[in-house]
C-alpha cells in the first residue's frame, strides 16, 4: 500500500472495492472541518466586516491623544491609516499626518530575510535606539507597523475558477448532481502503523508527501478524491493556508461507483492570512543549506517551495495574468520558477546522496589546489563565458568623475583609482533617492483583483484594493506595492590584481567616515574628555562600531594591510589593528562601541581563520554575540573581505560566517568574482545582501537552473544584470583613450627552461614511472580504475616529486602530507617500497658525515689555498671555478673534476685523481666554500641568522680555525674556507637553479628573486643548497606563524643585496606583495597555469618598475612536459573537480591521468 | 669543427709557441687547431741523439678527459713504436690524466726515446733484437736515425 494517494486503476476495480475500507479505517470517517473552510454565505459577512475593520475607534484615539481630535482629523487620520490605530496616533501627535505625501513603508517581507537564522535575535528597538539620534543617511529604520492594506481586506477573496477531475471513493445512486456543491478539503493523516513480517511493529515512512485532497458533500462525507495531479499543488495551497477552493459539480453519473471520475470547478479564493507577512516564511532562510547546522532542506524551506510551485500552477491554471511585471524578469518566467524547482527537487536528492557516501579525499598532499571544505555546486564556465560575463562590467568608462581622498589620506592615487574612489563612495552614499520614481521590485508580479466571478457575477470590490502582489520565486504575496530597494551599500571591488585594490579601499576608509566618527574626530580636538574610553554598556547586543571598517584578509595579508594602511595614512590618522592570535584577547566590543568612538581603532585587520573560530564559539555560545565580545560582537562602520574567492563556496563555514558580520557597508575584494562557477558570484552577493539576488531559491531559478539546462545566453546575461550594479572590474590591459595602460608596467618574460635529468634521476624517474605505468594498466583490465584512482593519483605526484629531487619521492615530510589511506592502498596493491628503489634513492641521500677534523693538516689548507688562483689543471680555467679538491687534496673545478669522475666510470675504470692517480670516491670530493659575504653577513637581521642557522649544519667543517677567522677581517682578505662534500647526485632543478642564481648574482647583485615550489620539501632541499652557494635566502610558507611571515616579508623588502625567498605555491601565491623582486622561479609546474600566474604576479604587479623575467623548470621528457600540455588545453584535472560527481570527477581524472601515463 | 676550441687547447698551444721545450715544437695546422706538426729531437746521448723525428697529434673531441692522439711519422727502430709510428706509452693510454697536457705528453715521448722498454714492446721484433743484441739493436737505430730524421 505505498500509493493510498493514487487513483487505483480501473482494472483492478474489485480488489480496489474490498480494498477501499482498509484505507478508510486509516481514515478518521468524519473528517474535521478545516479552520479555513469558510460557509459560502459567508462572502456577504467578510464584506461588512471589512468595512467594519476598515477604520479604527476614534474614541480610543482621543482617549490616548488626551484631548479632544476634531472629526475632521478622525477622518482624515482613518483614510490614511485604516485600521492602525498605533500609527495614528502617532502621526497626530508628531503631526507628520498633515503632511499631503502618504507615507511610504518599506515593503516588511522583503527585507525580512535579513535576520540571521542562527542568532538569537536583537531586540530590535536597541538597534532602532541608537540609529534615531544621529542623522545617517540610512533607511528609516523601524518598520512601521501593520499595513493598514491587510486590514481592508476581506478575510479570502476570489481570484479565479478551474476544472478539475476527480474520482470517487463511494458508490451509490445521486450522491452527486451537476451544481453541487462540494466541500475541498485536506486532512492530514496519522502515519499508518503496520505489522511487519515478524509480527513487529514498524513505522512506514512515506516517500511522498501525502497530497490527498477530498470533496466531501454537506454532511462532511468523503465523496471523493481529486486527481494527483492536481492534488499535488492544491493540498500544499491548502495546507500553507494560501487559498481556499469551493468545488461545484459539474459532471456525475448518476449513480456512481467508486473510481468513477466527475468534473469539479474549483472556486478559488485567496486567504487573508496568505499576505500576513508574519505567516510567511522567511525569504532568506530559504537559502538552502546556509542554516548552521542543519544539512539539509528544512521543512520550512520545502512548504516554501511547494507553495511556491502551488501559486505559479495556480495562476497558470486559473488564467491569471499579471497586469505588470518587472521588464528584466518577464521572460521565461514561470517557466523558470517551475523547472529550478524540479531542479532543487533533483539536487538535493543527489545532494542527499552525496552525503551518504564516504567523502573520497579530495586533497592529496600538494597534488590538487586548496579548496574549502564542503564540495562545491554548480557548473563551471569556460573562459569565454567569463569573458563575456566580465565584458559588460569592465566597460569601464573612462571619463567617470574622481574624487579627491580625504586629506589624512597621504599617498597619490592614479587617475582611475580616484574614480573608484568616487565610484565606492557613491555606493556607500546612495540612498534610495525618493525623487525617483518607484520602480516594483524586479521578483514582483502586479495582477488584478478579478471584477467578476465564475458565473460573471460582478464580485465586491474593496477600496483602494484592486490588486495584489505576488512573488512568484519566493511564495511571497503582499496587498502593498513592493518598492524595489537598494539595500547594498557597497559592492564588489574586482579590479585586476596589482591594480592596487588595497590602496583604493584604504582612500575609502579615509575618505568616508560615519557622523559619528567625525563627531569623534571634532570634539576629540577641542574637548579631550571624550577622548577618555568609556566603560561600555555591557550588553548582550551587537553594539555599534561607527569608527571602525573591518578588514578580513587571509592570513599572508594581514601584515602587509597593516603596514599599507600605516604608509597610506597621515600619522596618526588611522588606528590599526590587527586582530589575530594574541592580540585577541582586547574586548573588541569594548573597543570599538559608539561611546569610544574617539579612540577605536579605525581598521581592524583579521583573517577568515579567525572569523571561522570565532563564528564557532558564538555559536557554541548559543549564538550570543554580545558578551562574547570578539568579531561578532559589533556592527561595523564597513566590513571589506579581501581576497574574498576565498568564501566562494556558500556552504562552506567561513562564508556562512562571514555572512554573519553586521555592517553597515559591505565590500568583498577580488580579482576573481567568479573563479570558475557561477555559485561563486552567489556567495559574494550573499555576503553583499544584495536584494533580490542573496535569495538562493531566486538565484537558482534565474542563473543556475537555465546555466544547467545549458540556456548559457539567459543565466549569462541575468548574471550581467547583476554585476553590472555593484561589480567595479579594471584590468591590466585596459588602455586609457589615449591608448595608455592603465599601470604601466614593463613586460614579463616567462621561459620554459627544460631541464635534463642525471642518469641516475633518470632511473628513479623510469623506475617510478613504470610503477604507475604498471598499476594503471593493470586496473584498467581488471576494471577497478576507478576504486584505486586514489593510488594512481598517488603514484604521479610521486612522479612530479621525483622530477624535482629523488629524495622528496621517500622525504618524510612529503609522506606526511599524503593521505594515510594512499599509503595504505600502496602496500596492498605492492607499490610500497620496493628494494629496487630504495637502493636507487639511496645514491641520493646526502652523508651527513663529519670530515675527521686530524685529515686536514696545515699544508692541505695551505695547498687549497694555493691552488685556488690557480688555473685549474684539466680546463685551464684560472681561477678555477668552483673550486673542489679529492680526498687527496688536489684541486680543480668542481664540474672537471666531477666530468672527469664519470668519464672514468663511464669507462667502467676506476675513478683516479687526476694528479696523483690515488683512486678516488665521487662522494670524497669536497667543494671548497669561501666565506667572502661572511661580514655582510654577520650584520644581517638576527630574523636571517635564526632561519639559515637550522641550515647551516656544515660549519663544522670549517678548515680554519678561529685564528684564521679574525684574519678574515684583516686587510689580506683571505677568505675563510670551509670544505663541503659535494653531493653528486643532486637534482638537475637544483642545479639549475644555482646555475642561474649564480649567473644573475654575477650580473645583477643586487637583484632579488623569488622561488616558487609547490613542495615545501622541495625548498628544504633548496635552502641549504644555496646556503652552501652562499646565497642568502628567505622563506615563506604555510607553516609560519604570521609573526614570523610578516618579519620575513619585511626583510625581503628591506635587503639591499642579492636574496632569494622561498615561497611555497600555497601560501604565497596569492595576495602578496613582492614587487621588490624582479626575477621569479617556478621549480615545478601546478595542474593550472592560471595558479602559477598568480604566484608571478606577486612580482609582476603594480608597484613593479622593471622587466620581470620568469623562469620556469620543466624537466625534459617527464609528466612535467605533459602535464604543460594538459595546461595548454585547459582540461586540467584541477577544473573538475567540484561540479561533477564523484565518479565523474574520478573518470575525469582517470582521463587525465591516462593523458599523463601515455 | 663548429664547437669552439676549449679555454684549455687555446692556452696549450699559446704556451707552446711562447714557452717552448727544448728540443720539441708542436704547431697546429691552420684549417684544425686540433691537428698539430709536431717535431721531437732525439735526446743527447741516446742511439737517437741528432735525429728529429716528426710526429702527428690529434686532440679528440673529449680532450682532455682523453689523451690526444699521437703517431710517429718519421720511421723509427724502437721496441715500444711500431711500424705505423703508434707509441706504447701508458700515459697515452691507461695513465692518463687531464692535468697532463701536450707538452708533459711530448717529454715522455722525448723521455722514451731515452729509455727504450723491451719489456713491455709494441713491436715485437726490435724488442727481441733489443734484448738479445743491445749492441745491434743500438746500432741499427742509429743508422735508420741517420737516414730518415735527419733535419731537412
Amino acid at each position: 500500500m505505498t500509493d493510498i494517494q493514487e487513483r487505483p486503476h480501473k482494472k483492478r476495480r474489485f480488489f480496489v472495492e474490498e480494498e477501499a475500507p482498509v484505507q478508510d479505517t486509516t481514515l478518521p470517517t468524519e473528517p474535521t472541518l478545516p479552520d479555513e473552510v469558510i460557509p459560502e454565505t459567508n462572502s456577504f459577512n467578510a464584506h461588512t466586516e471589512q468595512q467594519l475593520l476598515g477604520s479604527f475607534d476614534a474614541d480610543t484615539l482621543r482617549a490616548v491623544a488626551g484631548c479632544e481630535v476634531p472629526d475632521s482629523t478622525i477622518r482624515s487620520l482613518q483614510g490614511r491609516f485604516g485600521t492602525d490605530l498605533e500609527q495614528a496616533v502617532n502621526a497626530y501627535l508628531d503631526g507628520s499626518w498633515k503632511t499631503p505625501s502618504p507615507q511610504k513603508r518599506p515593503v516588511v517581507s522583503s527585507h525580512s530575510g535579513q535576520q540571521p537564522i542562527a542568532f538569537r535575535k536583537e531586540p530590535s528597538n536597541a538597534a532602532a535606539g541608537t540609529t534615531s539620534n544621529h542623522a545617517t543617511s540610512s533607511k528609516p529604520s523601524s518598520p512601521p507597523p501593520k499595513p493598514p492594506a491587510l486590514d481592508a481586506m476581506p478575510k479570502k477573496r476570489y481570484i479565479g475558477a478551474l476544472g478539475v477531475a476527480g474520482w470517487t471513493t463511494r458508490s451509490g445512486n445521486n450522491l452527486l448532481r451537476p451544481n453541487d456543491v462540494v466541500k475541498i478539503e485536506r486532512t492530514k493523516q496519522n502515519m499508518p502503523q503496520k505489522l511487519g513480517r515478524g509480527g513487529k511493529v514498524k513505522q512506514t515512512f512515506r516517500k511522498t508527501q501525502d497530497v490527498i485532497v477530498r470533496f466531501t458533500n454537506a454532511r462532511g462525507e468523503e465523496i471523493g478524491r481529486l486527481e494527483k495531479d492536481t492534488a499535488n499543488w492544491i493540498s500544499s495551497l491548502i495546507d500553507q493556508k494560501v487559498c481556499s477552493f469551493e468545488g461545484h459539480c459539474v459532471f456525475a453519473p448518476e449513480r456512481i461507483r467508486t473510481n468513477d471520475t466527475v468534473y469539479i470547478q474549483l472556486r478559488c479564493y485567496l486567504l487573508k492570512q496568505a499576505f500576513e507577512a508574519s505567516n510567511f516564511i522567511k525569504p532568506l532562510e530559504n537559502n538552502r543549506e546556509t542554516g548552521i547546522f542543519e544539512a539539509k532542506e528544512t521543512q520550512d524551506e520545502r512548504d516554501l517551495r511547494l507553495r511556491q510551485i502551488g501559486l505559479v500552477k495556480l495562476f497558470s491554471e486559473i488564467n491569471l495574468q499579471p497586469s505588470k511585471v518587472n521588464e528584466t524578469t518577464a521572460r521565461h518566467k514561470r517557466e523558470g520558477i517551475l523547472q529550478a524547482a524540479e531542479v532543487a527537487e533533483q539536487y538535493d536528492q543527489s545532494e542527499s546522496a552525496k552525503k551518504s557516501k564516504p567523502s573520497s579525499p579530495q586533497e592529496n598532499g600538494g597534488s590538487s589546489p586548496p579548496s574549502e571544505d564542503a564540495a562545491e555546486e554548480g557548473e563551471e564556465l569556460e573562459q569565454d563565458q567569463l569573458d563575456s560575463l566580465y565584458k559588460k562590467a569592465q566597460s569601464f568608462d573612462f571619463n567617470t568623475p574622481e574624487a579627491q581622498p580625504a586629506d589624512t589620506f597621504v599617498m597619490d592615487l592614479r587617475k582611475y583609482q580616484k574614480q573608484a574612489l568616487h565610484w565606492m563612495l557613491n555606493k556607500e552614499t546612495s540612498q534610495k533617492d525618493e525623487e525617483k520614481q518607484q520602480s516594483m521590485h524586479p521578483l514582483w508580479e502586479e495582477y488584478l483583483w478579478p471584477a467578476k466571478d465564475a458565473e460573471d457575477r460582478d464580485l465586491p470590490s474593496v477600496t483602494g484594493q484592486h490588486c495584489f502582489y505576488v512573488n512568484p520565486y519566493s511564495g511571497e504575496m503582499s496587498l502593498d506595492f513592493p518598492v524595489q530597494e537598494q539595500t547594498c551599500l557597497g559592492g564588489v571591488l574586482a579590479d585586476e590584481m596589482g591594480l592596487g585594490k588595497t590602496i583604493e579601499m584604504l582612500s575609502l576608509i579615509h575618505s568616508h567616515t560615519s557622523p559619528e566618527q567625525q563627531a569623534a574626530i571634532d570634539s576629540g580636538n577641542m574637548d579631550s574628555v571624550n577622548s577618555l574610553p568609556r566603560l561600555p554598556k555591557s550588553s548582550a547586543n551587537v553594539e555599534r562600531a561607527p569608527a571602525t571598517t573591518l578588514v578580513v584578509a587571509p592570513m599572508s595579508l594581514l601584515a602587509q594591510w597593516a603596514s599599507e594602511a600605516e604608509k597610506a595614512s597621515k600619522a596618526g590618522t588611522l588606528k590599526v589593528l590587527v586582530y589575530y592570535g594574541s592580540e585577541k584577547s582586547v574586548n573588541l566590543q569594548t573597543l570599538c562601541c559608539e561611546a569610544n568612538a574617539a579612540t577605536a581603532p579605525n581598521v581592524i585587520i583579521t583573517s577568515y581563520g579567525v572569523v571561522l573560530s570565532e563564528f564557532n564559539s558564538v555559536a557554541a555560545m548559543g549564538g550570543n554575540r554580545g558578551s562574547h565580545g570578539g568579531l561578532f560582537s559589533l556592527d561595523y562602520w564597513r566590513i571589506i573581505l579581501d581576497e574574498a574567492h576565498m568564501v566562494k563556496n556558500r556552504q562552506s563555514k567561513t562564508a556562512k560566517a562571514c555572512y554573519e558580520i553586521a555592517a553597515k557597508h559591505r565590500w568583498v575584494l577580488t580579482g576573481t568574482p567568479i573563479v570558475n562557477r557561477l555559485e561563486d558570484l552567489f556567495s559574494l552577493v550573499r555576503f553583499l545582501r544584495v536584494e533580490p539576488w542573496s535569495n538562493f531559491s531566486f538565484w537558482k531559478t534565474f542563473i543556475t537552473a537555465p546555466f544547467e539546462k545549458g540556456d548559457f545566453v539567459r543565466a549569462l546575461d541575468v548574471v550581467q544584470t547583476v554585476l553590472e550594479p555593484i561589480v567595479l572590474r579594471r584590468t591590466k590591459d585596459m588602455k586609457t583613450p589615449d591608448g595608455e595602460a592603465l599601470v604601466p608596467l614593463l613586460p614579463k618574460t616567462i621561459k620554459v627552461e627544460k631541464i635534463e635529468l642525471s642518469t641516475p634521476e633518470r632511473e628513479v624517474y623510469d623506475h617510478i614511472y613504470a610503477r604507475a605505468k604498471r598499476a594503471f594498466n593493470s586496473n584498467v583490465e581488471a576494471g577497478t580504475l576507478m576504486k584505486s584512482y586514489t593510488t594512481i593519483f598517488a603514484q604521479i605526484l610521486r612522479l612530479r616529486q621525483s622530477c624535482c629531487h629523488p629524495i622528496l619521492t621517500r622525504n618524510k615530510t612529503i609522506l606526511a602530507e599524503e593521505e594515510a589511506a594512499e599509503e595504505a592502498a600502496d602496500i596492498a596493491n605492492g607499490l610500497g617500497d620496493d628494494m629496487d628503489l630504495t637502493s636507487l634513492i639511496e645514491r641520493f641521500q646526502a652523508d651527513e658525515g663529519e670530515q675527521d677534523a686530524s685529515k686536514f693538516g696545515a699544508h692541505v689548507l695551505r695547498q687549497i689555498q694555493e691552488e685556488a688562483e690557480m688555473e685549474c689543471p684539466i680546463c685551464s680555467e684560472e681561477p678555477m671555478e668552483e673550486q673542489a679538491v679529492t680526498g687527496c687534496w688536489h684541486s680543480a673545478c668542481k664540474k672537471c673534476l666531477m666530468d672527469y669522475i664519470e668519464h672514468q666510470s663511464g669507462k667502467g675504470e676506476l675513478p683516479r685523481c687526476f694528479n696523483c692517480r690515488e683512486p678516488i670516491n665521487a662522494r670524497d670530493v669536497f667543494e671548497v666554500i669561501r666565506h667572502e659575504d661572511e661580514e655582510e653577513e654577520e650584520q644581517d637581521g638576527s630574523a636571517t641568522n635564526a632561519l639559515t642557522s637550522a641550515f647551516d649544519l656544515d660549519e663544522d667543517e670549517e678548515l680554519y680555525g678561529n685564528t684564521q677567522r679574525t684574519s678574515t677581517k684583516s686587510a689580506t682578505k683571505t677568505p675563510r674556507i670551509s670544505l663541503r662534500r659535494v653531493n653528486q647526485l643532486s637534482s638537475a632543478k637544483v642545479a639549475a637553479l644555482l646555475a642561474s642564481l649564480k649567473r644573475i648574482r654575477k650580473a645583477e647583485p643586487n637583484t632579488k628573486t623569488v622561488v616558487f615550489s609547490q613542495f615545501t620539501s622541495f625548498l628544504d632541499l633548496l635552502a641549504p643548497a644555496l646556503t652552501s652557494a652562499n646565497i642568502s635566502w628567505l622563506r615563506f610558507d604555510g607553516s609560519m606563524s604570521q609573526k614570523e611571515r610578516a618579519r620575513v616579508l619585511t626583510e625581503f623588502a628591506s635587503r639591499t643585496q642579492f636574496t632569494i625567498l622561498f615561497l611555497s605555491l600555497r601560501a604565497g601565491g596569492v595576495g602578496l606583495n613582492l614587487t621588490c623582486a624582479r626575477r621569479v622561479f617556478m621549480m615545478d609546474p601546478w595542474w593550472s597555469f592560471a595558479v602559477e600566474a598568480q604566484a608571478i604576479d606577486r612580482v609582476h604587479r603594480m608597484g613593479q618598475t622593471e622587466a620581470v623575467e620568469v623562469v620556469r623548470f620543466v624537466v625534459g621528457g617527464s609528466i612535467e612536459e605533459k602535464m604543460l600540455k594538459v595546461q595548454e588545453r585547459k582540461k586540467f584535472i584541477a577544473s573538475s573537480l567540484g561540479m561533477m560527481s564523484d565518479e565523474e570527477k574520478k573518470a575525469q581524472r582517470i582521463e587525465d591521468i591516462r593523458e599523463l601515463l601515455s | 669543427m663548429t664547437t669552439p676550441l676549449p679555454k684549455r687547447i687555446i692556452k696549450e698551444t699559446e704556451r707552446l709557441q711562447s714557452e717552448p721545450v727544448p728540443g720539441i715544437s708542436a704547431v697546429p695546422h691552420d684549417d684544425n687547431a686540433r691537428y698539430f706538426d709536431v717535431n721531437v729531437e732525439g735526446p743527447g746521448g741516446s742511439c737517437y741523439e741528432g735525429g728529429v723525428f716528426s710526429l702527428e697529434l690529434f686532440l679528440p673531441d673529449d680532450y682532455p678527459m682523453c689523451p690526444p692522439r699521437i703517431r710517429f711519422l718519421t720511421r723509427i727502430y724502437h721496441p715500444n713504436i711500431d711500424r705505423l709510428g703508434r707509441i706504447c706509452l701508458d700515459v697515452l693510454k691507461n695513465n692518463w690524466s687531464p692535468a697532463l697536457q701536450i707538452r708533459t705528453i711530448l717529454l715522455s715521448i722525448q723521455a722514451l726515446l731515452g729509455a727504450p722498454n723491451p719489456e713491455d714492446p709494441l713491436n715485437e721484433a726490435v724488442a727481441k733484437q733489443w734484448k738479445e743484441n743491445q749492441a745491434e739493436a743500438i746500432k741499427t737505430a742509429r743508422e735508420w736515425t741517420e737516414k730518415f730524421a735527419q733535419k731537412k
